[in-house]
Formats: structure tokens, sequence, C-alpha cells
């Protein structure tokens, strides 16, 4: 039954954080099972992507062969699993740096694998979950374990935790309340069933309520501003390989939901709906840009640097023609690989500092005596601006070949005031690490967390950037997916049909 | 398909890792030196390779090799050499080979040598690709890797202040100027239907007439104009002498800077004839020409004076494109080769000067010629050719330069002041090589004459090869291949005829005279020069560049620390903000929810118990908001979540009425629990301001969600998608009588499987927060709390009955709850909570430590480790008999088992007893993490997180 491929990569990581539980006195097993089911997980997605990609249809799954839509649906397309086998492998780069991380936040927790499993499990859950309430299920799991991970970081990790649960649980609640609209107007929350429901009859009172909850619930996720206060604080207080998927692939919630339910929910509201991503997209590239020069520390500076990332990606959302769409879905990609490596590298640079502090006073000059991964941060900087040929390129390139197509100058010359910020922040961040003389206090000590993780994902980037053709491809496979959701509407039936 | 182009490229960017290689290994300047000698014979391959073209090409020839890189975006990776292309593509690997033969030499002493040589050589690669790239995609991707290997070379003395933020300047300006470039390269790719420079040429007249042609222009022209430091962008070119004089010498005069002229060159056939386009890089260039021409009279700082001088040439080069004309296009490509020689002579020379007599102040320098003789020979030969006399190629550049200037061109008035502005800039000019030589090699000898001593004869023999050269081009008697090549590539740049010749006496002509004119005029100039540097003044357009490039990184940091000041961390504020917004989404979207009026139907039956119900929960809620006394107010939570309980049961919902409960007391015993941990202070008492500002959204956020519910409620399809399926099908196919605990536990039972994770998930939350606020605290300080029981005082040994009474009961209870769970109100959820209220008895009577020592089973994460396997397990199951994960499935029944009614051993029996262990695991856990511990201490003083 190939249908379970589409559950495999959650249920993978779930039945891991179970074992890696009963394991918790057994500290180097525990870490190795968990980063070997991570990497299960991984092959498991990338298996599944293969699948829909080789034989051209969905793969579903409908979870105990209870029928759609009264069962849970499982629906995987290419844009689900494109996203899947994303928080897969940056997931399994977290767990291999969390495995050898000296950090007490990781080493000293028997709980953290098993809480860095279930948000894995929860995240790839969210993507492949084809039902609008298992959704929110999942959103619950990524909050609660994302939470505790950060709130156990000691430092700022408790109060950034809080105010994220917080806030979370508002736009939570914003999901809850999007289901129970939906569930009021059309009697039914599986999306493929939905959106036929609402293309045939988006009049039905309540309908706009659920748009608007649910358009909130994707700004917080995904850091829209003005929903966005949260995330400084909490991925730069998380400990390193947790706000390394924070701030990469956890994000890409919001985004992924856009993506998705954008298509589907456009009947509801088209005009309104496309003119506030942008609006938001927009102020998210202002307000993350320039706070992200502002600010004297280097986690925080990655995080606000996210926001305006993800305001890229609201920007092709919102143009929302095929090309844009497969525009955000390659910058969702890179953005993810490229972030989580720069978060682990300045999480290591951190480790090494007086007091593990990733403030820029505290890391001045401290990579005189690693070249090599300042070569990696550079790397890094460089793919978040979008210069050739690292993969960033690529995504701006056909952002600028869509805005082009489509005269958008204005948007274009912010784009492009973007990619020039993001080189300030990012190479005056380089030059004081690597490059400014540490001038008194202690120097770094030898050592630290690995750089392999990161060096991996770096890898990515360069290869994502030279190699581009099969991600081009499969961004423009997943932009025809979210612009024909009929292909998800009528899913094939389970393969083994009911009992 | 010619691969053969590849070879170029290869052979430099085999250099990268060749010269990185030798990393460490290079312990002496012996070393050095054989390495940079050895790393050159590279670039030399590539010489001899792209001279192999020479034939091809000059007969008209253009070999492209086009590799596809991005079928799906139609893009390729593209190289093709025609004259242009090959003119530069030999100055980029001819020069640097020379450059890096004296590099070796250069940084000799210079521990970091490697990394210098193989950026060197990252940077000939990314050149290379550009003068060879056959499409706007692939010269985009080598023009970004020329700035960034300019950026690493400009700060190659890393720990100079000064280096490092011209570096960042360099980066900056040019970096913008890409940004511009890639939007122009997009534009024209959209307008055209293609990236591929024969597409473009084909579309050439659809460019021109294109609706956005000026938008196009503007930004192609912005981008080379950065990379070519024109006016006003030039501003961090001289800023980038910071970079060791063979990067300087190679991009900072030679190769990069000229990638913005020879891209105009490359656009002109498609982009060029038009008056926007005379006009933009006319006025540009020709402003251009002036300024550099005259700043470089004023400064000492040898390599200063020639960045200067080289500003100037970009402009003369950029003004030439500008024109129409065939003589235009032959003056350019004349001009390019002249500089590109003297220029790159210059700068190695004034690098000997600077490492031979350890300075470049002109003010210090003098009289050299004595110390370092063949260096002079060199400089002055250069320097000839750099001020224009015969008979060197810098005479021929001058002389079609001028001749270009008296050719008639659109616009009679600047023809005037082109003639004009090119003598009077070529009088400055020959004042500034005048001045070159004369202060450093002539004259009265200066402070840093004495240490002066010569060169190595390779390191001067690398710039003697380009000051040769101008001298033997210019000799030759008529070199007519040499001027076939030169009118091949003038041709690819004109897009039409081009007649070069190169003989230096073309007989008295109107260009001669005013050549003459321009050397005497240069000539006084040199003789009044302390005159003319009084002609400064603040506030000149030379300084807008840097002015501006200042201003806008500082209005963006300030705006930036704005931003960072928004961010205060405050949550009500953000929270506030958040529900504005979402207020404002509503009434965007016309999606206030207005309950449109129903009939109402009076109270249904057995509505006054509901009324009493719904009456006593908000009170309790009123009151839990208003008590002072925290226990209370736990104590009235409880209440309402009672009353609540109640009205579901009347719904009728006793199962979820059943869960309520149980959830209920768990809560008030865990509120209950932390209170003792909660600091104690004064009371916050908040102004009446402050409340409003809390209670207008909270008001406001509560209509919405009341106006939402009863909307829901009003209009809510009683026809329901899924409700018929799960009535029809609970007891048929799940064997439950109920149809909530088959939605719970069948339908819909991977959504309870999340659930208990998310509980598990803050079980492990709480444990690891208190406990992280546990750690680095006396360890006998936690023991000793954790002696007693829960309020402290010792209990009786009635309690401890009670204690030893309810435990097993609550172990029965939940037992009964599991196997009947699946027909009876309750499940395994309730079970769980049941029992984590008998060991939380035990927790208040007997205390954290003996009830650990008791309770053996009762280990927080193996429970919940176990739960979760089982769960898993219990769901897999199914799938080895064939069927789909988490399905329905009686053991029970295929194994044959004699169970009582009721009873079924299934994947439902099993997955309620995964529950109930997942939530007793995590329910212990936060009850011993909550009554384990001494209470916290007060609050520390928040980090500033900015």
């Amino acid at each position: 039954m190939n249908g379970h491929l589409a559950i495999l990569p959650f249920l993978l990581p779930l039945a891991g954080s179970g074992v890696t539980l009963l394991l918790a006195r057994r500290r180097a097993l525990q870490g190795a099972v968990a980063l070997g089911l991570l990497l299960a997980g991984l092959l498991s997605s990338a298996a599944l992507l293969r699948e829909i990609w080789e034989t051209g249809r969905p793969v579903v799954f409908q979870m105990g062969a209870w029928p759609a839509p009264h069962g849970i649906t499982f629906a995987a397309d290419l844009l689900s699993a494109t996203f899947a086998t994303l928080a897969g492998a940056v997931f399994a780069a977290g767990g291999l740096y969390a495995w050898g991380s000296r950090d007490d936040a990781v080493r000293a927790q028997p709980a953290f694998f098993p809480l860095f499993l279930m948000l894995a499990a929860g995240l790839s859950g969210a993507f492949l979950s084809g039902d609008l309430f298992h959704l929110f299920v999942c959103t619950e799991l990524i909050v609660i374990s994302g939470a505790a991970l950060t709130a156990a970081s000691g430092g700022a990790g408790p109060e950034a935790a809080f105010k994220y649960f917080y806030i979370s649980l508002v736009a939570g609640l914003g999901l809850l309340i999007a289901c129970g609209a939906f569930y009021a107007a059309y009697g039914t929350l599986n999306l493929a069933d939905l959106a036929a429901r609402i293309a045939a009859r988006p009049e039905q009172p309540l309908a706009a309520v659920a748009a608007v909850f649910l358009l909130v619930y994707a700004l917080g996720k995904c850091a829209g501003v003005p929903f966005h206060f949260w995330q400084p604080d909490f991925h730069a207080a998380a400990s390193t390989p947790v706000s390394a998927m924070l701030s990469s692939v956890i994000v890409k919630l919001g985004v992924y939901v856009l993506l998705r339910c954008g298509g589907l929910f456009l009947p509801l509201a088209g005009g309104p709906f496309r003119a506030v991503v942008l609006a938001v997209g927009v102020a998210g590239v202002a307000v993350g840009s320039l706070g992200a020069i502002g600010t004297r520390h280097a986690k925080r500076m990655l995080a606000y640097s996210t926001l305006a990332q993800v305001g890229l990606m609201l920007v092709a959302i919102a143009w929302g023609s095929h090309g844009a769409l497969a525009a955000a879905v390659v910058l969702a990609v890179n953005h993810a690989l490229v972030k989580s490596a720069l978060l682990m590298i300045a999480g290591a640079m951190a480790g090494r500092a007086p007091g593990h502090s990733a403030a820029f006073d505290a890391l001045r000059g401290l990579g005189a005596a690693l070249p090599a991964a300042g070569a990696l941060f550079l790397l890094g900087g460089l793919a978040l601006a979008g210069v050739p040929p690292m993969n960033g390129f690529i995504g701006k390139w056909l952002l600028f070949r869509s805005g082009a197509g489509e005269e958008r100058f204005l948007v274009l010359a912010l784009l492009a005031a973007a990619g020039g910020l993001s080189l300030v922040y990012t190479v005056r961040a380089y030059q004081l690490v690597w490059w400014t003389p540490r001038g008194g206090g202690s120097g770094a000590s030898p050592a630290g967390d690995s750089f392999a993780a990161p060096a991996l994902l770096v890898a990515a980037c360069v290869a994502l950037g030279v190699f581009a053709e099969p991600l081009l491809r499969l961004a423009d496979g997943a932009a025809a997916d979210i612009l024909r959701p009929d292909a998800l509407v009528r899913p094939p039936p389970p393969p083994g049909g009911a009992p | 398909m010619d691969w053969g182009l590849l070879l170029p490229l290869i052979l430099c960017a085999a250099g990268v890792p060749l010269a990185a290689a030798l990393g460490a290994d290079l312990r002496s300047a012996r070393a050095v030196r054989i390495a940079g000698a050895a790393l050159a014979l590279l670039p030399l391959a590539a010489v001899v390779a792209l001279a192999a073209r020479l034939p091809e090409v000059v007969s008209g020839g253009a070999p492209s090799l086009v590799l596809p890189w991005m079928p799906s975006a139609g893009l390729a990776f593209s190289l093709q050499v025609d004259g242009l292309g090959l003119l530069f593509a030999l100055l980029v690997t001819g020069i640097g080979a020379l450059v890096v033969l004296y590099s070796g030499f250069y940084l000799d002493h210079d521990p970091a040598a490697p990394r210098f040589l193989a950026t060197l050589m990252a940077f000939m690669t990314s050149m290379l690709g550009l003068v060879m790239a056959g499409d706007l995609f692939t010269l985009f991707v080598f023009w970004e890797g020329t700035g960034i290997a300019s950026f690493l070379l400009i700060a190659h003395r890393r720990d100079d202040p000064a280096a490092r933020r011209a570096a960042l300047k360099a980066l900056l300006v040019t970096g913008a100027g890409g940004a511009a470039l890639l939007a122009g390269f997009a534009l024209l790719a959209h307008a055209a239907g293609g990236t591929a420079f024969d597409a473009l040429r084909a579309a050439g007249d659809g460019l021109r007439d294109h609706r956005l042609y000026p938008v196009m222009l503007g930004l192609v022209a912005a981008g080379a104009f950065s990379k070519s430091a024109q006016f006003p962008l030039h501003t961090w070119l001289p800023d980038a002498m910071a970079a060791p004089t063979p990067a300087s010498a190679y991009l900072h005069s030679a190769t990069m800077v000229k990638a913005g002229i020879y891209l105009m060159a490359r656009l002109n056939p498609m982009l060029g004839g038009t008056e926007t386009w005379f006009w933009l890089l006319s006025l540009t260039g020709f402003a251009t020409m002036l300024l550099g021409a005259y700043r470089g009279l004023r400064r000492n700082d040898l390599k200063a004076v020639l960045a200067y001088s080289t500003v100037g040439q970009l402009g003369v080069l950029m003004m030439l494109i500008g024109q129409d004309t065939a003589i235009a296009f032959k003056a350019m490509v004349i001009g390019v080769l002249a500089h590109a020689l003297y220029k790159s002579s210059l700068f190695m020379a004034a690098g000997i000067v600077d490492h031979g007599a350890g300075t470049r102040d002109l003010r210090r320098l003098g009289g050299l010629r004595r110390a370092m003789p063949a260096t002079f020979v060199v400089a002055l030969i250069a320097a000839l050719s750099m001020a224009g006399l015969p008979p060197l190629a810098g005479f021929l550049a001058k002389e079609t330069l001028i001749a270009t200037a008296v050719h008639p061109s659109d616009s009679r008035a600047f023809d005037l002041a082109m003639t004009a502005g090119t003598v009077l800039a070529g009088a400055l000019v020959l004042a500034q090589a005048a001045t070159v030589i004369h202060r450093t090699f002539l004259g009265r000898a200066g402070s840093a004459a004495s240490r002066a001593h010569e060169a190595p004869a390779l390191m001067v023999f690398a710039p003697a090869i380009p000051a040769a050269a101008s001298l033997v081009f210019a000799l030759l008697p008529e070199p007519a291949g040499l001027a076939a090549f030169l009118a091949q590539a003038a041709e690819a740049a004109h897009g039409a005829t081009v007649k070069v010749s190169l003989a230096v006496w073309a007989g008295l002509s109107p260009p001669l005279l005013l050549g003459g004119v321009a050397m005497s005029l240069g000539v006084a100039v040199f003789l009044h020069r302390r005159r003319a540097r009084d002609l400064e003044g603040g506030g000149a357009p030379w300084t807008w560049g840097d002015r501006a490039y200042e201003v806008v990184l500082r209005g963006v940091d300030a705006a930036a620390a704005a931003m960072v000041r928004v961010q205060d961390g405050r949550l009500r504020r953000y929270l506030v903000v958040m529900l504005a917004a979402l207020g404002g989404l509503l009434v965007l979207f016309g999606a206030v929810p207005l309950p449109e009026a129903t009939p109402g139907g009076g109270v249904p039956p057995g509505g006054w118990v509901r009324v009493f119900a719904a009456l006593v929960a908000l009170g309790a809620a009123l009151a839990s908001a208003r008590l002072r006394d925290d226990l209370l107010a736990v104590l009235a939570l409880a209440a309402s979540g009672l009353s609540v309980a109640l009205y579901i049961a009347l719904e009728p919902a006793v199962d979820v009425a059943l869960v309520q409960v149980v959830v209920d007391i768990l809560t008030t015993v865990v509120l209950v629990l932390a209170l003792r941990r909660l600091p104690r202070g004064p009371a916050h008492e908040p102004r009446v301001p402050e409340r409003l500002r809390g209670a207008v959204p909270a008001i406001a956020a509560g209509v919405v969600m009341a106006a939402v519910a009863y909307a829901a409620l009003s209009s809510r399809p009683r026809e329901s998608v899924v409700t018929p399926f799960y009535e029809a099908n609970a007891v048929a196919r799940t064997g439950a009588s109920d149809v909530v605990g088959a939605i719970v536990v069948d339908f819909r039972g991977y959504d309870t499987l999340i659930e208990i994770t998310v509980f598990a998930a803050a079980g492990l939350g709480v444990a690891m927060l208190l406990g992280a606020a546990r750690r680095g605290r006396p360890a006998g300080e936690a023991r000793a709390a954790a002696t007693v029981g829960v309020a402290g005082p010792r209990t009786s040994p009635f309690l401890h009955l009670l204690a030893w009474v309810v435990l097993p009961l609550a172990l029965m209870m939940a037992a009964t709850r599991i196997l009947y769970g699946h027909d009876q109100p309750g499940d395994g959820f309730t079970a769980g909570v049941t029992v984590s209220l008998g060991v939380a008895l035990w927790h208040a009577v007997f205390g954290l430590a003996a009830t650990r020592r008791r309770l053996r089973w009762a280990r927080p994460r193996a429970l919940i480790g176990a739960g979760l396997v089982l769960a898993m397990a219990g769901a897999a199951a199914p799938v080895l008999a064939g069927q789909a994960f988490f399905s329905p499935f009686d053991f029970g029944h295929a194994v044959g088992l004699p169970l009582p009614p009721g009873v079924h051993f299934g994947t439902a029996m099993v997955f309620e007893l995964a529950i109930c262990l997942t939530v007793l695991g995590s329910a212990v856990h936060g009850l011993e993490s909550l009554g384990g511990a001494a209470p916290l201490p007060a609050a520390g003083k928040k980090e500033d997180a900015r």
C-alpha cells in the first residue's frame, strides 16, 4: 500500500519521540536513535516526493481507511511533499547538530530529543494534512513542543517562550474559529471537499469570517507584520538547534498554508486577500531588513532577517501568477536551508564565546581561528542576499522575471533594496566576527559545537544553485498544484478501501 | 558546441584550489615567490588557448558553447567569443598572468598570501567568464562573482579598519548596481523573449522601441556605471586602493572596472543608437572624465593619483560608447587596450616603489631613479603612454579620441564641449603622468629614498611586459593582424563595420594639432600644478557620491534603530496590535459577523438547570478575576469549570462532561501546587487608563467572538456532511455504541494521538522549565523541600489510609474505563487523569520523595514513552494484517479469545491504554515538578533582549 508513504514522514519521528523517551537514561543511544529516525523520516519524504514526481499523481492516505471526508485525509502533492522533504532535511541537519552539541540546553535535557522529534512530527504532519482540523492539532503540537524546548534553554528562554505561547494561542484560536466557522458554513473540514463546496457556494454566512481567521492564523505562523512581534524574541532565545528549526522551516508553515489555502479559498475574498498579503509582505521586508541591521545580536539579526525573507515569499504569493508561486516555493526551500545553516553557525560561534552569548560584542573577532566557519557564514549570507551561484539567486531571478513580466516596478525596487540590505547586515556581521581584531577579552574557547551540520546545509545551498533544474521543475509542478486545487478535490479512493 | 571554450575558464578555476591548497605550507618568502610564478603558468596557458582562437575570430567567427542549465526557466550556461570578448579575455588572462607572478613577490612575507592568490584566481575566473558569456544570465553570474572577489581582495588586510570599510563600500555600491542590473536584465529578457545575446541582437529595434526602453536602459546603465566607477558612483574606487597593489593593478584598473565598459559596448548593438543612450552615456562619461583628470592631480598618494586617472579614463571610454560613430568604437578599443597596458604597468611599478621605499606618499618619495633604475624606466615608458606621447599606444588612443571628438555627432553643442573637454582632460592627464614620474623618481631625494632598493628582476619583469607592449604595438609598421583584430572588436560593439589603422603618423590633421595643444597645456598645468591644486572647495560635486553613501547608510542605521525600538518586549502591546489588525481584516473583508434575528424558542426542556449552570459558570468566572485571594480565585475557576461540565452533561454529552470534570479537578490541583511557588510581592494595582487599555480590546474581542459563535449557531446548516456517516457507522464498523467515543478513538483517532502527544509535550515542557529554574541552586535546599507534603506540615495516619485506599480504587476505575470505554462513557483520557489524581493525593500526603520511592511504576518519562510507543504499535498492527494504518482491528476476535460481552481486545483498547499511560505520565511529570522543589526565587530582572 503506497498510501502509507504519505504518513511515514511524520510517523517515524512521532514513534521516535516515544522511543527516545524510553531511552532517556542512555543519552548516546538516544541521540543516535533520534538522528536515525530523523534521517529515516527524510528518506521517506524524499521517496514520497519521488513517487509523486514519477506517477504525476498525488499520494492520498485515509487514516484508518475511513473514507474522505469522514476520516482524516493525508494528501501529498508536489507542494506538500516538497515542504515535507524540506522539513525532513532541515530537521535531520538539526538532529545532527544537536547530537554533537555541548550546549546544556541540549545535553542536560533528557527530554530534548523527544520534544525535538515531536516538533518534527508536528511540522511534517501539518504539511501533509489534507484536513483543516488536523492542521490545527499539528499546530498545537508544534507550538507546545517548540515553546517547551525554548523555555528550557534558560536565559531569556522562558519569557520568550511565554510570549510565543500566548500569541500562538491566539493564532491557534484563529484556526480553531476558522475550523468552526467553515464547519458551520459547509459541514466539512476536509480541505479538498471544502474547496469544492466553497467554489460552489462562496456566499455562505461565516465563510468570510472563516477566511479572515485562517489568514490571521497563517500570518501569525509565518510572522507576517503585524503578527510578528513574538518572533525575534523567540527565535533568538531558543537553543541553537531549536532556533535553527524555528526560523527556517517552522515559519514556513504559515507560508505553506497561504500557498495551499490561498488557491483554495480565493473564491471567498480574492481581491482583498491579495492586497493584504502584498501589504504584509512589503511591510515584512522593511521591518525585517531594518531590524536585522539595527540589532546587536547575531541570532536576533538572523531572526529579523527571516521576517524579510518571508516577506518576499508573501509578495510572491500575493502576485499569484504561476511564475511567482514557483518563485515562492524556491525561495522557501532556499531560505530554510540557508537560515538554519546560518543560525547553527551563529550558535556554534556563540558557544565558543565567553558566556555563550550571541551578542556581537561577545562575538567580535572570535572567528579569527575559525576561517572555515567564516567562509560558510559568508556563503550563507550571500545566498541570503541572492548572489549567484548560490541557490538564493535562483529564487530572486524567478521573482524578478515574473515581476518584470507584470511590470510591478515598485515591488521590484523593494526586492532589490531588500537584497542590498541583507548584504549590509550579513557582511557587516561577517566582518565583525571574522575580520575585526578581538581587542581584549578572552579568545574563543577551542571546543564547541561542530560545523558539520551547517556545512552540509551550505553545501546543499550551493548544489541547489548550481544544479537548480530539479528544484525549478519541482517548484513549477508545485505552483501548478496550487493553481489547480481540483487535483486534490476528488482524491482517488483509498487503496485498501473500507473494511 | 565548442567545448574548447571551457578550457581557459577551467585553467583559471583550477588555480583556486591549487592556491588554497598551498595553505600553510608556504613558510618562506622564496616558496611564495615560486608558488606565484608557478601559478602564473595557468593564466599563461589560458592566453595561449585564447590566442589560438585569434584567426577564427579575426575572420569574423564567434565560437559558442551553450549548455542547458535550467531549461525549465529558459536559462542556459552560454559562452560566446567574438572580437570584443576575445580582446577583453586576452587582457584578463595576459595581465592576470603577470599580476599573479608579481603577487608572489609582492606578498612574499605575507602569511595570507595563499588566500590572496586563491581569491585572485577566483576573480580571474569570474572576469574571464564575464567577458566570454554568451547571454545575460551567465554574464550576471560572473558579474557578481567579480564583486565578491573584489570585496575579499580589498579587505585582504583584515585588521585594517579602513580596508574593511572600503571593502564593504565597494560591495554595497556595486552590489546595489548589481541589483539594478538584474532588474534591467529581467526586463530585457522579458522584452526580447530570451537572454542570449543573439536573441537580444535580433530583437534590437523591438527593444529600442519598447515602451519600457528608458527603464531598461536606466537599470542596466546603473549597474554598469557602478561597476565602472562613473560619476557619481565612482566613490568606491579611490577607497578600494586599500587593496594590496596587485589587486589594484588588476581589478581596479585593468579588468573589473572595465566590466561596465564591456557591458555597455556589448549591449550597444541592442540598446544603443538612441538619443537617450547618447546623452546618458556621453554626459556621464564626460563628467567622469573631467572629474578623474582633475582630481588625480591633487592626491599625495601614488595609488590615489593612478586611481583617479583610471576614473577619468573610464569616463572617456563610457563617453565613446555613447557616440554612434565607427571612429568612436575604434577609439574605444584602442583606449581599452592602451589603458590596460600602461595602467597595469604603472600600478605594478607603484607597488614596487611601495615595497622598496616603504611608502607611496608622494611627499616622502622623490629621486628614486638611482635606487630603482629598472623600475624607473618601466614607469617612465608607461607614464609616457599615459600622457599620450608618441610613439606609444597612449598616443594612438588620445589621437583617435580627439578625432572622435571633432567628428560631427548629433549635437553641435556637445561636439564643441567634447572637443574642449578631451583636450583639457588630455592636458590634465599629461600633468598627472608627469607628476607621478617627477615626484617619485626625479627631483630631490625624499625621506624614503635612503632605504629604497630595487626589486628582483622577475618582479620588474611583470610591469615591463605591458610597458614594452605599449611601445611595440605603436612602433610596429602597420601591424595588420592587430588592426584587423581590433576592428573585429570594434565592430562587435558598434554593430557595423569599423576600420582600424594603427599608424602613428597619419599626416597633419586637426586631431594632431589638438593633441599638440593638449600637450602644451598639460606641460603648463604641470609647471603650475601647485596653483591648480588650490582650486579645491568643500561641497564639490565629486564628494556627492561619498556623501550620498554616508547619508544613505546613516539613514538606514537610524531607521533600523527606530525599528528595533518598536520591538519593546511588551506582550500586551503586541497582542493589542494583533487584535486590532484582526479587527481591521474583518472589516476589510466585509466579514463582520452580524447574526440575523432568529425566532426565539423560549426556554428548552430542562432549561432552568441550564440557566442555573450558565449563571454559576459566568459568576464564578467573574469572581475568579475579581477575587484578591489567589486560592479563592483558583477555587472559583474550578467552580466555573464544573458548571460548564454540568451544562455539557445536559446537552447530553456525558462523555465530554466527564472529561471536563476530571480535567477541571486536575487543573485545580496543579494550580494550587503552582500557587505555593509563585513569588509573593505587593499586588500591582492597575490605574484606570491602564485598565481601559486592557479592557477595550478585551471587550471588543469578546464581542466579536460572541457574534461569531452566535452566527455559527443560528446559521449552521443542520445537515452536516460527516455526522450521518458517523451515526450510521459507529456501531457497525467500530463496535462503539457511543458516537463521541467512536470519533475520538476511531474516525478521528489520529487527532487524539497527536493530542496526547501534545499533552506529553506539555508535561515534559513543564518539567524542563522548572528543572532549568531549579538548576544552579543548592541541592540540599531542594531535597529538604521535597521531603514534606504539599502544605508543609506532617500529615495524619488517617490521610495516609485514605491515600492507600484511593489509589487502588482509581486504578480499578481506570481499568474499567479502558476495558469498557468503547461502549460506555469514559475513555483512556479519563482513566489517565483519574489515576493521576490518585497519585496527586499521594504527593499531597507523603511528599515527593516517599511517593517516588513507593510508587516505582509512576516514572513519568517511561510512562509517556511507553504510551506513545504502544499507541504507535497498536496503530501499526493492522498494517501487518494488510490493512491501513490506524484501522480498527479486533485481535481478540482474530485469535478467538473467549471474552465477556462488551469487551473487545482490539486496537481501540490498546489505544485507550496508551492514552491512559501517556496522560498519566505527563500529569505525574507536572505534579513532580510542581510539588517537588522549593518555591521559585523572586522573578529575576529581565534580560535586555535588544
